[in-house]
């Protein structure tokens, strides 16, 4: 172990390269984590795609795009596939550019909260003591706080929210998870023996807990991060829905809360559907990317074939 | 012996939790930016009226002494008065929260009594149709987006067959008929409620199966099975007696974790449903800007979080013994 | 007849890397009363012959081919419900209580109870209780921790709970895997001496399974030596330590205090055990034997007789 580390900078094939086509190969064999891999695949497209519509004409941008001859919602047709909302706006072009958000929101409110989880549970294994205490109550504490009803009840305080500001909030709030995990982790690194030689040889706690023990706990801390992500995209557009999203965005979430708000759920299916449909896919993909990672990285469920 | 000390100390971490929740949330709305009396106090209020409020309230007082006199007003009650409905906070409160409680705690142990039992069926025929078809169903139905799904079950179930109320808790024509008695009236609760516990329920079964499941799995793999195989007992006795409660720990654990997560989706449950529960009164009072509302409802909701996770962890030390002893 | 006879027995795994061959033609009797032990280190198959006797081979793991004849009647052929209702009733097992064999969530004593009460239906709740005071007491466990639950037993008093729960039933066989290997030597040498004073009481016949040749000679008046698989070396007690025949036996007496309690010089073996799932043609401990012969690694070996009743798998005797 302590060997691998050591020579991880050399010109061989590094170890992590291994590992990770190691892990590929078992991760192939997992239908659930391929169909999830392959419904991303097809959101990034989606995603990608989103900058078309307003290219081809303003009367498709998701948020102005207002089309001269229909100002009602209205079903699909060739020039709305998907319809359009209560003000004529094109229901495809928002449903891409909602694709766009929700890998925005998810990824960086997933990595932020990764980062921040990762620092506090390696530090607080590390350091022991008081300040691993006063980290986990306070990771207690976070922990018991329903995210959705804290970033509402800012929104009270601050008013409109934007964007950026709700994945902030979001990170702030679901680190401790991660963090629980990391610390249980660094606690179980900190007795093994190249910590202690790293010690010994004089290494400074930031280089140990950098050089040493980080490495060894990002492949969790990655697993991790396909959860937070769909806890993040849940969470923005559960709050879009409620009506305190960003209101220069277009979400998913917002789109069902125009849907609702102007009470075409029962009449405009077309409408209704996709978002709801969006939301909920991305959700079951990336966690089944989480579960099948999580089967790559656990070794206990790779012990099918124990012996005596 | 232990078991009481045990308690005591979870109890002494949730009080201070608490506390701290209720600074937090002072300091929220002093700091705020904009003035703490068009925070706390209802602009259309008289003058008097308003006045009266404020020294109530310690507004015009050092922020120490606010501190002081909001702990005061909290442990006797006044939590100053709605700007939307014009009432007592307190009173708002009190006839929302038992709603909640109802709603949410029903959904908690349906989900998480048939989750354990098809989690367990699931982990015994591994690899089997049985297996897939509910491994599949619950993956589906826990990452479906939860208000979405309720849009669709109303649409469905209330507007397409008209089997179920649209919204509310209550028939007025029950409830305003003197006749009604108490069964016809818990009926008529019940029926309502059906739409939203299946709504919750759906969301949350499935991360119990899923738990259960594999906790069963690694069970099964335990050395305490072979022995109680090797004692020749049948294999549904192994199941049911030795492997379930055993693996069933784990989804009490996590029933406890993910209460805050199921509190989220009460609260847009309630308000789909237009269920008058707390949950929706803090997302209206957030859209009205009834900030003393809000403040409110977002303790109780703390509170509510914080003291079924306390339920949760007796459930827990009287299912294993190594807690109690 | 002997109680037990097992006959050209081979058990293998279904793994990722192929088919290993865990156990090869293994053949032994035990007769009623006499107890045997099986000496080797950890993945020689030991583990897997005693679950095999038991019918609790994992999954993945099968019997290839022999017979396992209990009292005449060969248990691979019966039924699971067949198997089911002589385990326990009449062959026990007593496993390793450090690696968590009672179950954390139950009473001890209603543990025990359990399988008196699920072969005897005849049997009141009340007086399968009795019958597991009466165990306590022969085990020498207080009466008043009964009703504890197993975290809060010591861990010598679990490995006693767990042969109070092997002798539930009076069985005619037991099987103990391993019984005192988590347990400090003070311990272990007590409940050793109670196992067999205890086989002596109730005539039981014993397989003793265990890494530790100096337990095995303790315990046992045969000795069966297993090495990759195989049954290297079989005989009576006297005559496997007086004449070992096996370079493997050799090797493992060297590392046990002599009668005398003078070490000889420990001699740690050179080499590993070779691969399972392709098993070398010749003679499997042809790479580590002090003195092989040409022979040895293209010619498998064959049984030789060293005195009646005491065989060894090598062609150099």
């Amino acid at each position: 172990m302590s060997k691998q580390n050591e020579n991880s900078m050399g010109p061989e094939r590094h170890p992590w390269v291994s590992s990770f086509l190691e892990g590929w190969s078992i991760f192939r064999q997992n239908l659930l984590g391929k169909i999830g891999l392959t419904l991303l695949v097809m959101f990034a497209l989606m995603a990608l795609c989103s900058y078309i519509p307003p290219w081809i004409s303003p009367i498709y941008d998701p948020m102005t795009g207002v089309d001269p001859d229909i100002t009602s919602c209205s079903g699909p047709c060739l020039r709305h596939w998907l319809g359009t909302d209560f003000m004529g706006r094109d229901i495809l072009s928002q449903l891409l550019a909602g694709a766009r958000i929700a890998f925005m929101v998810g990824i960086s409110a997933a990595v932020m909260s990764i980062v921040l989880g990762v620092s506090i549970g390696m530090t607080a294994g590390y350091m022991g003591r008081f300040i691993d205490t006063l980290l986990m109550r306070l990771a207690d504490m976070i922990m018991v706080m329903p995210t959705l009803l804290v970033v509402l009840l800012l929104s009270a305080v601050f008013g409109q929210l934007n964007i950026w500001t709700i994945v902030l909030i979001i990170a702030l709030f679901r680190w401790p998870g991660v963090s629980r995990i990391i610390r249980g982790q660094t606690l179980s690194l900190k007795q093994r023996p190249f910590i202690e030689a790293a010690k010994v040889a004089g290494a400074s706690h930031f280089r140990i807990i950098f050089i040493h023990i980080m490495p060894n706990v990002l492949p969790l801390a990655f697993l991790f991060m396909t959860f937070r992500v769909t806890s993040a995209i849940i969470t923005e557009a559960a709050l879009a829905f409620l009506g305190f999203g960003d209101p220069g965005t277009v979400s998913w979430g917002m789109m069902l809360q125009w849907v609702w708000k102007t009470g075409h759920m029962f009449q405009a299916p077309y409408w209704l559907l996709p978002p709801g449909i969006c939301i909920s896919l991305i959700t079951l993909s990336f966690y089944m990317l989480g579960r099948a990672m999580d089967e790559v990285l656990d070794p206990r469920l790779r012990k099918e074939d124990q012996t005596d | 012996m232990e078991l009481r000390k045990y308690i005591t100390k979870r109890i002494i971490q949730i009080i201070i939790i608490f506390f701290v929740i209720l600074t937090v949330l002072f300091l929220l709305f002093r700091l705020a930016p904009g003035d703490p009396v068009s925070m706390m106090v209802d602009p259309d209020m008289t003058q008097e009226d308003a006045e009266m409020l404020i020294v109530q309230l310690g507004l015009e007082q050092p922020l120490g002494m606010q501190y002081l006199i909001y702990l005061k007003n909290f442990f006797t009650g006044h939590f100053g008065f709605s700007f939307h409905y014009g009432d007592p906070v307190v009173d708002i409160i009190w006839d929302r929260l038992p709603n909640t409680v109802l709603l949410f705690t029903t959904s908690i142990i349906l989900s998480a009594l048939v989750g354990v039992f098809l989690g367990k069926i699931a982990s015994w025929h591994k690899g089997k149709k049985v297996d897939s078809i509910m491994t599949i169903g619950a993956l589906v139905t826990h990452t479906v987006f939860l208000p979405w799904l309720a849009l669709i079950l109303i649409w469905i179930f209330a507007y397409k067959f008209g089997w179920f109320p649209i919204n509310g808790m209550i028939s007025e024509e029950v409830w305003l008929d003197p006749e009604a008695g108490f069964i016809s009236r818990a009926l008529d609760v019940m029926y309502h409620m059906v739409l939203p516990l299946s709504t919750l329920f759906l969301i949350h079964f499935g991360a119990y199966l899923l738990i259960m499941r594999s906790s069963m799995l690694e069970t099964l793999k335990e050395d305490y099975i072979l022995t109680a195989r090797a004692k020749g007992l049948e294999e549904k006795v192994i199941r049911d007696h030795h492997a379930a409660p055993n693996a069933a720990l784990p989804v009490v654990t996590s029933v406890g974790l993910s209460l805050a997560f199921s509190i989220n989706g009460g609260a847009l449950t309630e308000t789909v449903f237009t269920w008058p529960g707390i949950g929706r009164e803090l997302v209206s009072s957030v859209s009205q800007n009834d900030y003393p509302l809000a403040q409110a409802c977002f303790l109780m909701i703390a509170g509510v979080v914080l003291i079924s996770n306390l339920v949760v962890d007796v459930l827990y030390a009287y299912l294993d013994p190594r807690i109690r002893y | 007849m002997a109680l037990l006879e097992v006959d050209n027995l081979s058990i293998g795994y279904n793994t990722k890397k192929g088919y290993l061959k865990a156990v090869e033609k293994v053949s032994f009797d035990l007769e009623a009363g006499a107890s045997l032990g099986f000496v080797g280190e950890s993945g020689c198959g030991k583990t897997t012959i005693g679950m095999a006797l038991m019918g609790l081979l994992p999954p993945n793991g099968s019997v290839k081919e022999g017979r396992i004849l209990f009292e005449g009647k060969n248990t691979l052929e019966m039924t699971d419900e067949e198997l089911r209702k002589i385990r326990w009733r009449e062959m026990a097992m007593i496993f390793q209580a450090a690696m968590n064999a009672l179950n954390p969530v139950q009473r001890v004593g209603n543990q025990i109870a359990e399988a008196i009460l699920v072969h005897d239906p005849s049997v009141e709740k009340d007086q399968a209780m009795d019958q597991v005071e009466n165990l306590f007491r022969l085990v020498g466990i207080p009466l008043d921790r009964l009703r504890d639950y197993p975290h809060q037993y010591s861990g010598g008093m679990k490995q006693r709970a767990v042969i109070a729960m092997a002798l539930a039933c009076r069985p005619k066989l037991i099987i103990a895997d391993e019984p005192t290997t988590a347990l400090d030597v003070i311990v272990q040498d007590q409940i050793l001496g109670e196992i067999k004073e205890l086989q002596k009481e109730f005539d039981l016949s014993i397989i003793f399974i265990s890494h530790d040749i100096s337990i095995v000679a303790h315990m046992c008046d045969h000795i069966g030596v297993m090495y990759a698989g195989q049954l290297v070396e079989c005989g009576p007690r006297e005559g496997v330590f007086e004449s070992p025949a096996h370079p493997y036996t050799k090797a493992l007496l060297s590392s046990f205090p002599t009668v005398t309690g003078k070490r000889s010089d420990l001699i740690p073996i050179p080499g590993e055990t070779p691969n399972l799932v392709v098993p070398p043609h010749g003679c499997r401990f042809c790479d580590r034997c002090s003195g092989p012969e040409a022979s040895c690694s293209t010619e498998p070996p064959q049984w030789v007789e060293i005195a009646p009743g005491h065989r060894a798998l090598c062609c150099r005797c």
